[in-house]
């Protein structure tokens, strides 16, 4: 092969291939046919001379109107957040203060940092403190409501309004409060659909939405609307949040006993985190098969993905869900017909949820110890147990219609008339009770 | 069976971007010279979006994306499906449910191998910008970028065509020296 060309001439060739002789032009055409080192050169300095009249390859180094803009936006909002963290630090220790703070009125509050900070803080306590969450959600409400609309340019002020809006209805869901969460989700959505861009933020909307329906048991409602969730995730490249809504999507038809439909679901989420070897995840996942090969009388399984769930658990955390993995694994025992073994586990798991004041859950395995009994032919022994779940439920001053069905089993079991039905209809009465209280127990019929 | 999960966001311990200059944190800067072009050709080429339009949805793209970029698990996939979103509410194509998302995929509209491919050519070459020099960026800026003439800018630098030709072609063995060096290093 000749020597290389170099590069300065091929430089100059490429601009302008009637700068060489035509004699040399043939000679390094024939040369970049063969050399592909040369011919890199000569295409990138080639390719380069259209590119250099392009803006987007000038505007790193000389700006733009556009890069100024963002980046006075982007520098306020780092202050925004730094003043915010500053002014509501002593608000935010004391969390009372928050409700008696009259924001819309003090210019010191109505910035978009201190309503972000606001949103922010009722996310972090949510779970844990919905009531807490709702007075931050009113506050930052409050603040980013009083904004003036152009306060960030392309509208992004509604970005701040939407995700208040949107942390107000989250508390009020956890708070049992649906209608008004729905309302708040309405107000969450408008503001989004404000921006050029809502696709992730309506699919927030539709995630919580659809979970206030599966609270109120608008399952068919709630399986349409995580489903829109999880495609606007999807869209948004949000793989996280997408599965949160696969695996509501899987809940609700667990929910609605569609153990086919819930499975194949249940199963991609396990698959999700195997792939990204997330132990809360599988966890999760194989602690929600347990339970839909328990509904299939497939125990094999069933033991085999609770205790898949129950080393990670273990590990992992949270501890409840370890206790709810344990008691699934005592039902596996009771359904294979080793009722003994089951009994003992359970009030292991029933004095766990007490210890924890999960009552509904205490109760819930309160009555498979139950059926333990039953099924040993020990119905006197349900009478004691019946009468120590009204207890805790008197305790809890859950003076609700779950008292009543309590009654019902301590009274059954005294007249030895209880059945596995009657366990059944009380079981399937407390879960809904949970998040209705105000529902009236009725009492199955008995074959006349 | 458990609680569906909060919907979630990256808690603070996982947040980066330290303030680069001028207080404004260098992950916004970053993420705007790193997408921003390739948002602009997606809006302009995929959804013939008129160039004259691109610029204002890219803009509120980003300036949307500052306020939330703490709860974005994948910028540029949330970059470009927000691109796609602000570019069909452009044009008010779909219906109210597929303006917002548009399936399984990210968006018909993603990127191809190609676009994404010349889109990083130019991102390279701005880099290879920052390296010639002062005098040689303000020369191709002015050529290549403003269009003025050999004669224009030999007036403004008191020289003659010709050396200006002289110069280009200098400071672009300078870039393609950049280049090279660059392409060795990676």
């Amino acid at each position: 092969m000749d020597d290389h060309i170099p590069k300065g001439e091929l430089a100059l060739y490429a601009f302008n291939p009637a700068a060489v002789s035509p004699e040399r032009g043939a000679a390094i055409r024939n040369h970049t046919a063969v050399c592909f080192e040369c011919q890199a050169d000569l295409d990138f300095v080639s390719v380069r001379e259209a590119d250099l009249g392009d803006s987007d390859v000038w505007e790193p180094v000389v700006g733009s109107a556009t890069y100024d803009s963002l980046m006075a936006l982007g520098a306020r909002i780092t202050e925004e957040d730094r003043a915010a963290e500053q002014v509501l630090a002593p608000l935010l220790a004391n969390p009372a203060t928050i409700a008696w703070t009259n924001f819309a009125t003090q210019k010191r509050f109505l910035t978009g940092g201190v309503a972000r900070k606001l949103t922010d803080a009722a996310h972090g306590v949510c779970e844990n403190e919905p009531i807490v969450a709702l007075t931050y959600a009113d506050a930052a409400i409050a603040v980013a409501e009083a904004l003036p609309k152009e306060t960030y340019p392309s509208r992004a002020i509604y970005e701040v309004i939407g995700s208040a809006w949107k942390e107000r209805a989250n508390a009020l869901r956890l708070l049992g409060e649906f209608r008004e969460a729905l309302e708040s989700l309405k107000r969450a959505e408008r503001a989004y659909r404000e921006l050029t861009d809502a696709g992730v933020p309506l699919a927030t909307v539709a995630f919580v939405r659809a979970a206030v329906f599966y609270e109120q048991q608008r399952l068919d409602e709630a399986a349409d609307m995580a489903e829109i969730a999880e495609r606007g995730f999807a869209h948004g490249g949000e793989d996280d949040r997408r599965m949160k809504a696969l695996y509501l999507r899987a809940n609700v038809h667990y929910e609605s006993r569609n153990i086919a439909a819930a499975m194949p679901l249940y199963r991609r989420v396990l698959e999700y985190g195997e792939n990204r070897t997330d132990a809360e995840w599988i966890a999760r996942a194989s602690y929600a098969l347990g339970n839909c090969f328990i509904e299939e009388r497939d125990l094999g399984e069933a033991s085999m993905y609770f205790h898949k769930a129950l080393v990670l658990f273990r590990e992992v955390g949270p501890s409840t869900e370890r206790v709810r993995t344990e008691w699934g694994i005592a039902r596996v025992l009771l359904h294979g017909g080793k009722p003994a073994e089951a009994i003992r586990r359970l009030r292991d798991v029933t004095a766990e949820f007490e210890q924890r004041q999960m009552v509904t859950d205490a109760a819930l395995a309160g009555l498979d110890t139950a059926e333990g009994l039953l099924v040993s032919g020990q119905m006197r022994q349900i009478v004691p147990l019946a009468r120590h779940l009204f207890t805790i439920f008197h305790k809890a001053a859950m003076l609700t219609g779950a008292l009543t069905a309590i009654s019902y089993i301590k009274e059954a079991a005294a007249a030895g008339t209880l059945t596995k039905e009657d366990l059944h209809v009380v079981r399937a009465f407390l879960r809904r009770a949970e998040r209705h209280p105000d529902l009236v127990f009725a009492p199955p019929p008995k074959p006349v | 069976m458990q609680e569906p999960h909060n919907e979630g966001r990256i808690p603070p311990s996982q947040r980066s971007g330290e303030p680069a200059v001028s207080g404004v944190p260098s992950q916004f800067e970053e993420a705007y010279l790193r997408f921003g072009p390739l948002l602009r050709k997606i809006a302009a080429k995929k959804f013939g979006i008129p160039v004259q339009d691109v610029e204002p949805l890219v803009h509120d793209v980003f300036a949307t994306y500052f306020l939330r970029w703490t709860t974005v698990e994948a910028p540029e996939r949330y970059l470009v499906g927000a691109i796609c979103n602000a570019s069909r509410k452009y044009w008010e194509q779909a219906d109210a449910a597929g303006l917002i998302f548009c399936g399984e995929t990210p968006c018909a509209a993603t990127p191809s191998d190609a676009l994404l491919r010349e889109v990083h050519s130019k991102v390279l070459l701005s880099r290879i910008l920052g390296c010639v020099g002062a005098k040689c960026r303000d020369l191709l800026e002015g050529y290549y970028m403003n269009g003025e003439t050999t004669r224009a800018i030999a007036d403004r630098l008191r020289s003659s065509p010709a050396t200006v030709l002289v110069l280009l072609h200098r400071c672009r063995k300078r870039a393609l020296a950049a280049y090279q060096s660059m392409t060795e290093r990676s």
